[in-house]
């Protein structure tokens, strides 16, 4: 190697790009080469004395991201959730990298396409499924909200603004921490519970691929090992029920995870999908109890108070449910629990249970 | 929620939180807020900015988790991302002379106003332990954002998000060789300024 050769290849050098034969020809060259070895001596201590430190970012700023986080995902429309199912399948068959936006467009407007061309896709039904989740007045009213706020350059977000000003306190912690600032923790420790874990996965696997049942079954068997992901999988199991079987089995079982996991985020998202179902088969209310259960929740709490307004407008004004007073909201809140019949769920799930399923289980066609 | 083994990688986490596990994002979050933030903060050298690019980085790979593919390097989209929200950003300050952009921050900065207090070139003669890593951080803080905008993007990519060239290449779409000169440029021209500060930074070791 000369140094001409070398000068094009320094950077690599300094920063370990270089193939195991180039590399080792360099290293021969820097030895030898006087010239070079200044050189990459200069560069690297450069480095090492620009390395910059690392602030830590503003407290909160964590905890305002996964906020958003929860409330773009659940305002994302049920297209596009299910789009996000397509995706995935569709992710074989575009596999030239086309326009974000064709993408996006072929994976909502060819959807239903993709899942017929599917041989042993039974459930092109599950599609009609979501089309009726569709027609739901909030998750329309939603969508131009949510397109707007897409492209637009960071203004400040309200959760944003109203934090208090992170300034100080970065300084502080900054200058706390000078040169060495102690890598951020990361991970959470990592619990060797892979047999759940895979069975939940193939069961999610089998959820996206559209084998219903299946998902079903498997979701259920982690619901009945319990564990930290018992309350995502009964929701799961009652989501795989619903594109399944339809809101008639589903909305029984969604009211059994609202009762079964109060207060967790499955539970909130079982109670408002039960709250659609019910409106979906024309139990108002049902649905107005639900929707009601929800009204002091964070993330649900306004759409819920707009779905309530929703289903009034659609009934005609009824004095008793427009504005909803606290006092009623209160007591309502209470209320499916104690309302919501247990037994047409256990009769769903025993009904399904008892027809053998072709076991073609575990993990699915669904992978990347 | 599914345990996730720590030490998963960023796309097997992004293909989980497409799966609907939202503990998959929190982790990416962890992992990547740091850095991000960092990189958004000397590129645009205010921290209320780099705190909401940072949290809309984050947004925008929420609304495009649909399209993420597992081929793609997590790090390079969200990068790239970060990345033309700072250009944006700095385009318009140049528009509108944007004072915040334009000039030093205000006595909150920690870069500014220490550096201020840095004149003194033989830094070894006088200065005492601790003042002096204050000082040498707040120098290398001024020298790095006082670089021209496209070496201190190839430089901070490099550095700060550990990209690889060719990744930096994608990120700011130039020809992988321009982003090495660019590279090179930075580091010349940091090793100018920090020149005075090497030995007695040798010494901090």
């Amino acid at each position: 190697m000369d140094c001409e050769r070398f000068d094009r290849i320094v950077l690599d050098f300094l920063y370990d790009e270089l193939d195991e034969l180039t590399a080792a020809a360099a290293r021969r060259h820097v030895e030898q080469c006087a010239r070079c070895r200044g050189i990459v001596a200069g560069l690297r201590a450069t480095r090492e004395v620009g390395a910059l430190p690392l602030v830590d970012p503003p407290e909160g700023l964590e905890l305002r991201i996964l906020e958003a986080e929860r409330q773009v995902r659940d305002r994302l429309p049920m297209r596009q959730r299910a789009g996000r199912a397509v995706s995935v399948l569709a992710g074989y068959a575009m596999r030239p990298q086309l326009a974000m936006a064709a993408l996006l467009l072929l994976a909502i407007g060819s959807g239903l396409v993709f899942f017929r061309q599917r041989p042993n896709d039974r459930d092109t039904v599950s599609v009609t499924e979501r089309g009726v989740a569709e027609s739901d007045p909030e998750q329309i009213s939603v969508l131009p909200r949510l397109d707007s706020e897409a492209p637009a350059s960071p203004t400040p977000r309200p959760s944003l603004a109203a934090a208090p000003s992170p300034l100080a306190k970065e300084l502080a912690s900054a200058t706390r921490n000078g040169m060495a600032v102690a890598p951020a923790a990361t991970a959470a420790p990592a619990e060797a519970r892979d047999g759940e874990d895979s069975v939940y996965q193939a069961a999610l696997a089998a959820y996206h691929a559209g084998r219903y049942r299946e998902a079903r079954q498997q979701f259920e068997s982690v619901v009945a090992q319990g564990g930290g992901d018992a309350a995502r999988a009964a929701y799961y199991a009652a989501l795989s029920a619903k594109a399944g079987e339809g809101c008639g089995s589903a909305a029984t079982l969604f009211d059994q995870v609202s009762q079964h996991y109060p207060g967790t985020g499955a539970g909130y998202d079982a109670t408002w999908e039960a709250a659609g179902c019910y409106s979906t088969l024309g139990d108002t209310e049902r649905a107005r109890r639900s929707y009601q259960a929800l009204l002091d929740e964070a993330s649900y709490g306004a759409r819920a108070t707009a779905a309530l307004a929703q289903l009034d407008r659609a009934d005609g004004p009824t004095p008793a449910s427009a504005p909803v007073p606290v006092a009623a909201r209160k007591s309502a809140a209470s209320a499916p629990a104690a309302a919501a019949p247990a037994k047409p769920a256990a009769a769903a799930g025993g009904a399904v249970k008892a027809e053998p399923e072709p076991s073609k289980s575990k993990a699915g066609p669904a992978r990347q | 929620m599914v345990a996730i083994p720590g030490d998963a990688s960023d796309e097997t986490l992004m293909v989980r939180y497409q799966r609907g596990d939202r503990d998959a994002f929190t982790l990416l979050v962890r992992r990547h807020q740091r850095p991000l933030y960092n990189f958004v903060l000397r590129q645009l050298r205010h921290q209320t900015l780099a705190e909401e690019i940072t949290q809309e980085v984050f947004l925008r790979v929420v609304q495009s988790a649909n399209e993420y593919k597992h081929e793609a390097r997590f790090c390079t989209w969200a990068y790239a991302i970060a990345r033309n929200l700072c250009v944006d950003q700095l385009r318009k300050a140049q528009h509108r002379r944007h004072p915040s952009l334009d000039q030093p921050l205000g006595p909150g900065d920690d870069a500014r106003a220490l550096a201020d207090v840095v004149p003194d070139p033989t830094p070894l003669a006088n200065a005492e332990r601790g003042a002096g890593a204050t000082q040498m951080r707040a120098m290398l803080i001024q020298a790095v954002e006082t670089l021209p905008d496209d070496q201190r993007e190839v430089y901070l990519l490099r550095e700060l998000a550990n990209l690889s060239f060719k990744e930096i290449a994608e990120v700011t779409g130039v020809a992988e060789n321009t982003a090495k000169s660019r590279m090179r440029y930075a580091l010349e021209r940091l090793r100018t300024r920090l020149a005075d500060y090497e030995e007695y930074a040798r010494a901090l070791r």
